[in-house]
């Protein structure tokens, strides 16, 4: 790095300048059927070179790749043509994060382990739930990662951290009498514990056995739709992600300061912030790629828009704080308790094909895989159907729940009541 | 465009180093891959020329003692290459545990073939000025042509591909590119505001370059479109697909569910189906890299397998999935060039490329003079497979309403198709003379592991649940 910061430094066109490397370390494990059928190793360290040029009042920027293999004639080529792309961009200016140091380290207990011996425990921790009669694991692919991130600029910034996350893929399997039936599951963790791995995979199991059983209702179902965290972080995330400075910079986004996002609620108001880390939220970091720290920030208060979240660049443009690019998202949690989600009919979706979320259509809806029916007696687990319906009616009066979840960078409730859903 | 100077000077290395690993393993290859991707993007406020996301350059190392296939991914394969294959082989002393479990019964084929292939492109001719004039032009165009855009976007981006593939019996290199072009507006009309893109595709600039400003008109009127749509009222429907959602029913209805990893895992309802009806006997599908020019199109796969040009439906029957190396290997059948990775540093799945229905007999005039009231639908926004269980999930950006044999004025939009694939598939009836291929797409496996594909076909007649 030293040679890059030196030849950087040389070239009197180079105003500034960010180097970005990312270390990822990997092993990963491939059952099929339960049986171990491939395994990978990977050690793969990426180096990018950004460089800003600053001409006639404006900013440029560009980006090159820097390998082993690269000598240092390649660099100041590689430099002196950066440069000259960067001179053809005429982007307002902005200056870059200045002069922070620091090492951090993402806490997790991944560290405790050696990444085989780890993967093997995981192993075994998926196939320690296949017990259930006439239910399999089709296909595990299990997946760890160490990342070791660094920022350097100009200003003397100069910051490295490492995370790890680790993610199971699964697919359940159910042979019954007249029909095999699967579901999908994505785990996605940072903290090792084996019996939160074999839960979460019994619990997929116990459901897949469910998808056998479902049945497309011969009746119209007209009730409410209960969503689970992998829906609502969908839901949620749409909502977020308006509010990013890049989306109102660019003219994007749907909703500003002082909107609200529920019209007239009737229901539990929601309330968002975005957050750096998150315990358990794989998305968790101390800084993003510019190197800025990252904290968290209100986006929405009581339905009402109060603030918005993002890069430094487009922070600055806008004459917001730079928050950083913050990558979790927590929700507050609702009024709705266990009592509430049996109070009367639902149709409670355990999986979907993916639910579409559309704000600028007003739009939510998606193709049910498996949901169950709760008529107030007795549970039908249901497949066939979809449901549809208006956004910001929906929104109106959700009820979420007390309780929380966390799903991949979401943290908030686990389950909402939804109405005014055709399902059909 | 030349191949990649890195690579052709790690040739050696490459053979070395497999020679070194075969001293330990029944099988062992090296994959280069030495990927240049550039993103030049201006808006009403910013410009931008950067490295795109497809940039890589790196090495995957395959190996197979017959029992457990194993990958080991690096940036650099120089040096000394003894050694490096120990550290590589040391990564793989697994624990006794481990090795129990082993699938077993894996044998790569190896025949020999040394190829180098190469297919043109105009790409070096354009200066990064250049291209970032035509885009300014061309977002200049849209800003100007409508007052109710609120932001316009205009970008090229390129990817050149240089792969180098080493095993004991294959020596391989190819080498080409492909490029999107593409315009975005931010539009409000009314209350309502929606976004909209339009793009153009192929593997020569100029063909991009020229095709750019014929997208505003497309661009301003599916603006207009969606301004004005409506929800749509869900129901089963006679419905009519435009090309891109004729791909999209290829690739996400059917196409995933003969990727043949997925027939190893039992994950594929397919697998039973070969040789059988799935679909109306005037369908006919196929994929393959070498089937067309587009963007899931190559010499030879991630495996060092010859692209292909697979027929997978038939007059209506199942004749065959697609496979990686290491499928084709467990089911004993011949590798059909569909093992892909996401980059080097991620596995070879069996996955599509370019996947369409063939072209049919019918006029699409005739085939809207047939639906009393139905829509046509147009333009994808995505999909989602369920190979197992055959559901479905393809959503359009709009649907127009056809009424007594005829397009009205009426929009709707989003428009979610979902049902069961085979009475989708058994349900179309007629199928146009004509054909589209779109490269512009994106396919995940699950929720990852993302190549390039392309889709599309003609436009078919059928009968589906919309929502």
């Amino acid at each position: 790095m030293n040679t890059i910061m030196k030849l950087l430094q040389a070239n009197k066109d180079v105003a500034d300048y960010k180097i970005n490397i990312h270390r990822k370390e990997t092993c990963e494990l491939f059952y099929i059927h339960g049986k171990l059928e491939t395994v990978r190793a990977a050690d793969n360290c990426e180096k990018e070179v950004t460089v800003y040029v600053d001409h006639d009042g404006f900013k440029g920027d560009a980006q090159f790749y820097v390998y082993p293999s690269t000598t240092e004639e390649q660099l100041v080529c590689l430099i002196s043509e950066a440069v000259a792309k960067a001179k053809l961009i005429n982007n307002k200016s902005y200056s870059l994060p200045s002069a922070e140091t620091g090492s951090f380290i993402v806490e997790s207990n991944f560290r405790d382990y050696e990444s085989t011996t780890l993967a093997s425990m995981i192993s075994d921790a998926v196939f320690e739930a296949n017990t259930l009669s006439g239910a399999s694991l089709n296909s595990v692919e299990i997946f760890i990662n160490k990342h070791t991130e660094t920022v350097v600029n100009s200003l003397g910034l100069h910051k490295t951290q490492v995370r790890y996350d680790a993610m199971v893929e699964a697919i359940p399997t159910f042979n019954g009498d007249q029909q095999s039936v699967e579901l999908y599951e994505q785990y996605n963790f940072s903290q090792f514990d084996p019996k939160d791995i074999t839960e979460e995979i019994a619990g997929k199991l116990q459901e897949v056995k469910l998808r056998n059983e479902a049945i497309t209702p011969a009746f119209p179902l007209n009730c409410k739709v209960v969503l689970n965290k992998l829906e609502l972080s969908e839901l949620f995330w749409n909502l977020a992600d308006d509010l990013n400075y890049a989306s109102i910079y660019s003219h994007s986004n749907l909703r500003s300061k002082g909107d609200f996002v529920q019209k007239n609620p009737t229901g539990d108001k929601i309330g968002i912030t975005m957050c750096g880390q998150i315990n358990g939220c794989i998305r968790s970091a101390k800084f993003d790629s510019d190197g800025l720290s990252l904290s968290s920030i209100r986006l929405i208060e009581n339905s009402e828009v109060v603030g918005y979240y993002g890069a430094n660049r487009y922070g600055q443009y806008l004459k917001e704080i730079p928050t950083g690019n913050l990558r979790c998202l927590s929700v507050d949690t609702g009024s709705a308790d266990e009592a509430a989600f049996s109070a009367e009919p639902t149709l409670e979706v355990i999986s979907m094909s993916g639910l579409q979320v559309d704000f600028y259509s007003d739009y939510i809806g998606g193709e049910i895989r498996l949901a169950y029916y709760h008529d107030g007696n007795k549970v039908t687990a249901v497949t066939g159907v979809s449901i549809s319906g208006s956004l910001s009616e929906v929104l109106q009066d959700i009820r979420l729940s007390q309780k929380a979840g966390i799903y991949d960078g979401y943290c908030g409730p686990e389950k909402a009541i939804l109405d005014h859903l055709k399902i059909f | 465009m030349p191949f990649s100077e890195f690579l052709d000077s790690r040739r050696k290395d490459a053979k070395a180093l497999v020679a070194e690993l075969r001293k330990e393993f029944a099988y062992a290859s090296v994959l280069g891959a030495d990927i240049k991707s550039k993103s030049v993007r201006v808006d009403r406020n910013t410009s931008n020329i950067s490295t795109g996301r497809d940039t890589e350059c790196g090495f995957v190392i395959k190996l197979s003692d017959g029992k457990l296939i194993y990958e080991y991914s690096l940036d650099d394969i120089s040096g000394d290459i003894p050694a490096l294959a120990q550290n590589i082989t040391n990564a793989f002393r697994l624990n006794a545990k481990l090795m129990d479990c082993a699938v077993g019964n894996l044998h790569l084929s190896d025949e020999p073939l040394v190829q180098s292939f190469c297919r043109p492109s105009d790409l070096h001719n354009y200066s990064d000025n250049q291209l970032l004039d035509v885009c300014i032009e061309n977002r200049d165009k849209l800003l100007s042509a409508n007052e109710y855009i609120l932001n316009a976007f205009a970008m090229v981006s390129s990817y050149e591909v240089s792969k180098l593939f080493i095993s004991e019996n294959r020596e391989l290199d190819q080498n080409f590119a492909w490029i999107n072009g593409y315009l975005m507006a931010i539009y409000k009309e009314t209350e309502k505001m929606v976004q909209v893109r339009e793009g153009v595709y192929g593997d020569q600039m100029e063909t991009i370059l020229s095709g750019m400003p014929a997208l505003i008109d497309k661009l301003l009127r599916k603006a207009k479109i969606l301004t004005l749509a409506k929800p749509i009222t869900p129901g089963v429907y006679d419905v009519i697909t435009d090309p891109t959602i004729t791909g999209l029913i290829a690739h996400e209805a059917f196409g995933h569910g003969v990727e043949m990893d997925q027939f190893v895992k039992d994950r594929a309802l397919a697998k039973q189906y070969v040789g059988k009806y799935v679909a109306s006997p005037i369908c006919n599908m196929r994929d393959g890299a070498a089937s067309v020019v587009s963007a899931g199109s190559y010499f030879f796969d991630d495996d060092g397998v010859l692209a292909g040009d697979t027929q997978i439906i038939k007059d209506g029957i199942l004749v065959t999935g697609i496979s990686d190396l290491a499928s084709a290997a467990q089911l004993g059948t011949t590798p059909t060039g569909n093992g892909r990775r996401e980059s080097s540093r991620r596995k070879a799945y069996s996955r599509m490329t370019n996947t369409f229905f063939e072209k049919g007999t019918d006029k699409l005039q005739d085939m809207i003079a047939s639906i009393d009231h139905g829509y046509m639908l147009f333009e994808t926004n995505n999909g989602m497979e369920d190979p197992k269980n055959w559901a479905i999930q393809c959503v359009a950006e709009y649907g127009i309403e056809i009424k007594d044999g005829k397009l009205t004025e009426n929009y709707v939009s989003p428009v979610v198709m979902s049902g069961y694939v085979p009475d989708l598939l058994k349900s179309i009836s007629m199928i146009s003379d004509d054909f589209v291929i779109t490269g512009a797409g994106m396919c995940g496996k699950g929720y990852k592991e993302w190549v390039r594909v392309s889709d599309g076909g003609p436009a078919l007649k059928v009968k589906v649940k919309l929502g």
